[in-house]
């Protein structure tokens, strides 16, 4: 999965020391909090758009909200996310439909 | 006495390099607390702890202030700053929702307030700390009789107005974020010295304290024009408008009190560390609102 980020997944930050497999792929995370919240991540948008897998996936913003863009084929997918303190998913907005 | 703002382990005052060694070893065992702490204050990208140790004093420098106006100044850049916290976004206008979860998660956090307040009253030999405290213990939780209920019974009535049944909402138990906050509250007031105590608490009711926009809030807790008209119910008015009215001095004659006490470096340091970690723990504690509120709109 092409990502904009070379640190963790899904904060880009360099601390930390956390390997797994997500979507086939070995990751860095730099806390378990980030791997869960990657995780669920990836899950909504394969199950908001149907697609079996993302090919890239483009993350700005912070803890208050973060703004995403998936990718696969010529599809893209935008939305908007935010996690409680456990790493799951508490608020989750399309930003755009699903691009065909 | 320096301590870790993450996880309040102890350092020597003003030891700011055996601080960066403790943050970065356990950053570098990816221990979120202190990864969090550190990418959220300091910085994202992983250095040696020499490096870290400016930023350090910065973080704890008070500047020309007092500790009361370090204290004032990072609330207000964590949660009202250019991006303020998302509950007190929903607060400017609250919906129905919005104020059910305010009433099932804030009935936990004023029960623990009541411990936390005992435990600086308890521990402290000074009587304007204790004499504080009780007015503060009967305008949140006992109240003055009929005529001038507590924050507590005006919470309920809140969710009551709200279509809430009372005894539900007292069963309800807490979101995680709710309960593991209270529960580092009580170890914080079983554990710390009084004074950090005072601060870890008190400055939490920064929150409501409409005077932070003068000293640069990017806004209030909520817009005071809810306090007028239809848009929540008379009940909620109340509610609010307790808070609205009550925390600026509380807050203000904590910090005060939490200025005088911590004048010695040492337990200023140890002062500005509890309240650092009180408030990622109100920071978490007030997206569990945000959390119920979505589970009743469900």
């Amino acid at each position: 999965m092409k990502r904009n980020y070379a640190g963790c997944a899904i904060c880009d930050s360099t601390w930390g020391d956390v390997w797994a497999e997500v979507e086939g792929e070995r990751m860095f995370f730099c806390c378990d909090l980030c791997l869960v919240q990657f995780r669920g991540l990836c899950e909504r948008i394969k199950r908001e758009t149907g697609w079996a897998t993302i090919e890239s996936l483009e993350i700005t913003g912070d803890r208050r909200g973060r703004t995403c863009r998936a990718s696969t084929g010529s599809r893209t997918f935008d939305c908007r996310v935010a996690f409680n303190p456990q790493g799951e998913i508490r608020r989750f907005e399309k930003a755009a439909p699903a691009r065909q | 006495m320096t301590k870790c703002p993450a996880c309040l382990a102890s350092f020597a005052t003003a030891d700011y390099v055996t601080l960066a060694g403790h943050l970065t070893e356990r950053a570098g065992e990816s221990d979120p607390r202190h990864v969090r702490w550190l990418n959220q204050n300091l910085t994202r990208k992983k250095t040696e702890p020499e490096a870290l140790v400016p930023g350090l004093r910065r973080v704890y420098d008070i500047g020309t202030g007092s500790v009361k106006t370090w204290i004032q100044g990072k609330f207000i850049a964590k949660f009202f700053g250019t991006q303020p916290h998302p509950f007190v976004v929903a607060l400017q206008h609250p919906t129905r929702a919005t104020l059910r979860g305010y009433v099932v998660e804030h009935q936990h956090f004023l029960r623990q307030w009541v411990r936390s307040c005992a435990f600086v009253m308890a521990r402290t030999d000074q009587p304007k700390v204790i004499l504080y405290e009780l007015d503060n213990l009967n305008t949140e939780f006992g109240g003055y009789g009929p005529g001038r209920v507590s924050h507590y019974e005006l919470l309920l009535r809140m969710g009551e107005s709200l279509g809430m049944d009372r005894s539900r909402v007292l069963a309800t138990p807490p979101l995680p974020s709710t309960r593991d906050a209270i529960a580092e509250w009580n170890e914080i007031a079983r554990r710390e010295p009084w004074v950090s105590v005072l601060a870890a608490m008190h400055s939490l009711e920064l929150i409501a304290n409409r005077d932070l926009v003068h000293q640069g809030a990017s806004l209030r807790y909520f817009d005071p024009a809810i306090l007028e008209g239809s848009e929540i119910t008379d009940a909620a008015k109340n509610f609010l408008r307790e808070g609205y009215e009550a925390d600026v001095g509380h807050s203000d004659e904590a910090l005060d009190l939490v200025t005088e006490f911590s004048a010695e470096a040492g337990t200023r340091e140890d002062v500005q560390s509890t309240f650092l970690r009180s408030i990622d723990l109100f920071d978490d504690y007030l997206l569990a609102r945000l959390e119920r509120a979505d589970r009743l709109e469900a």
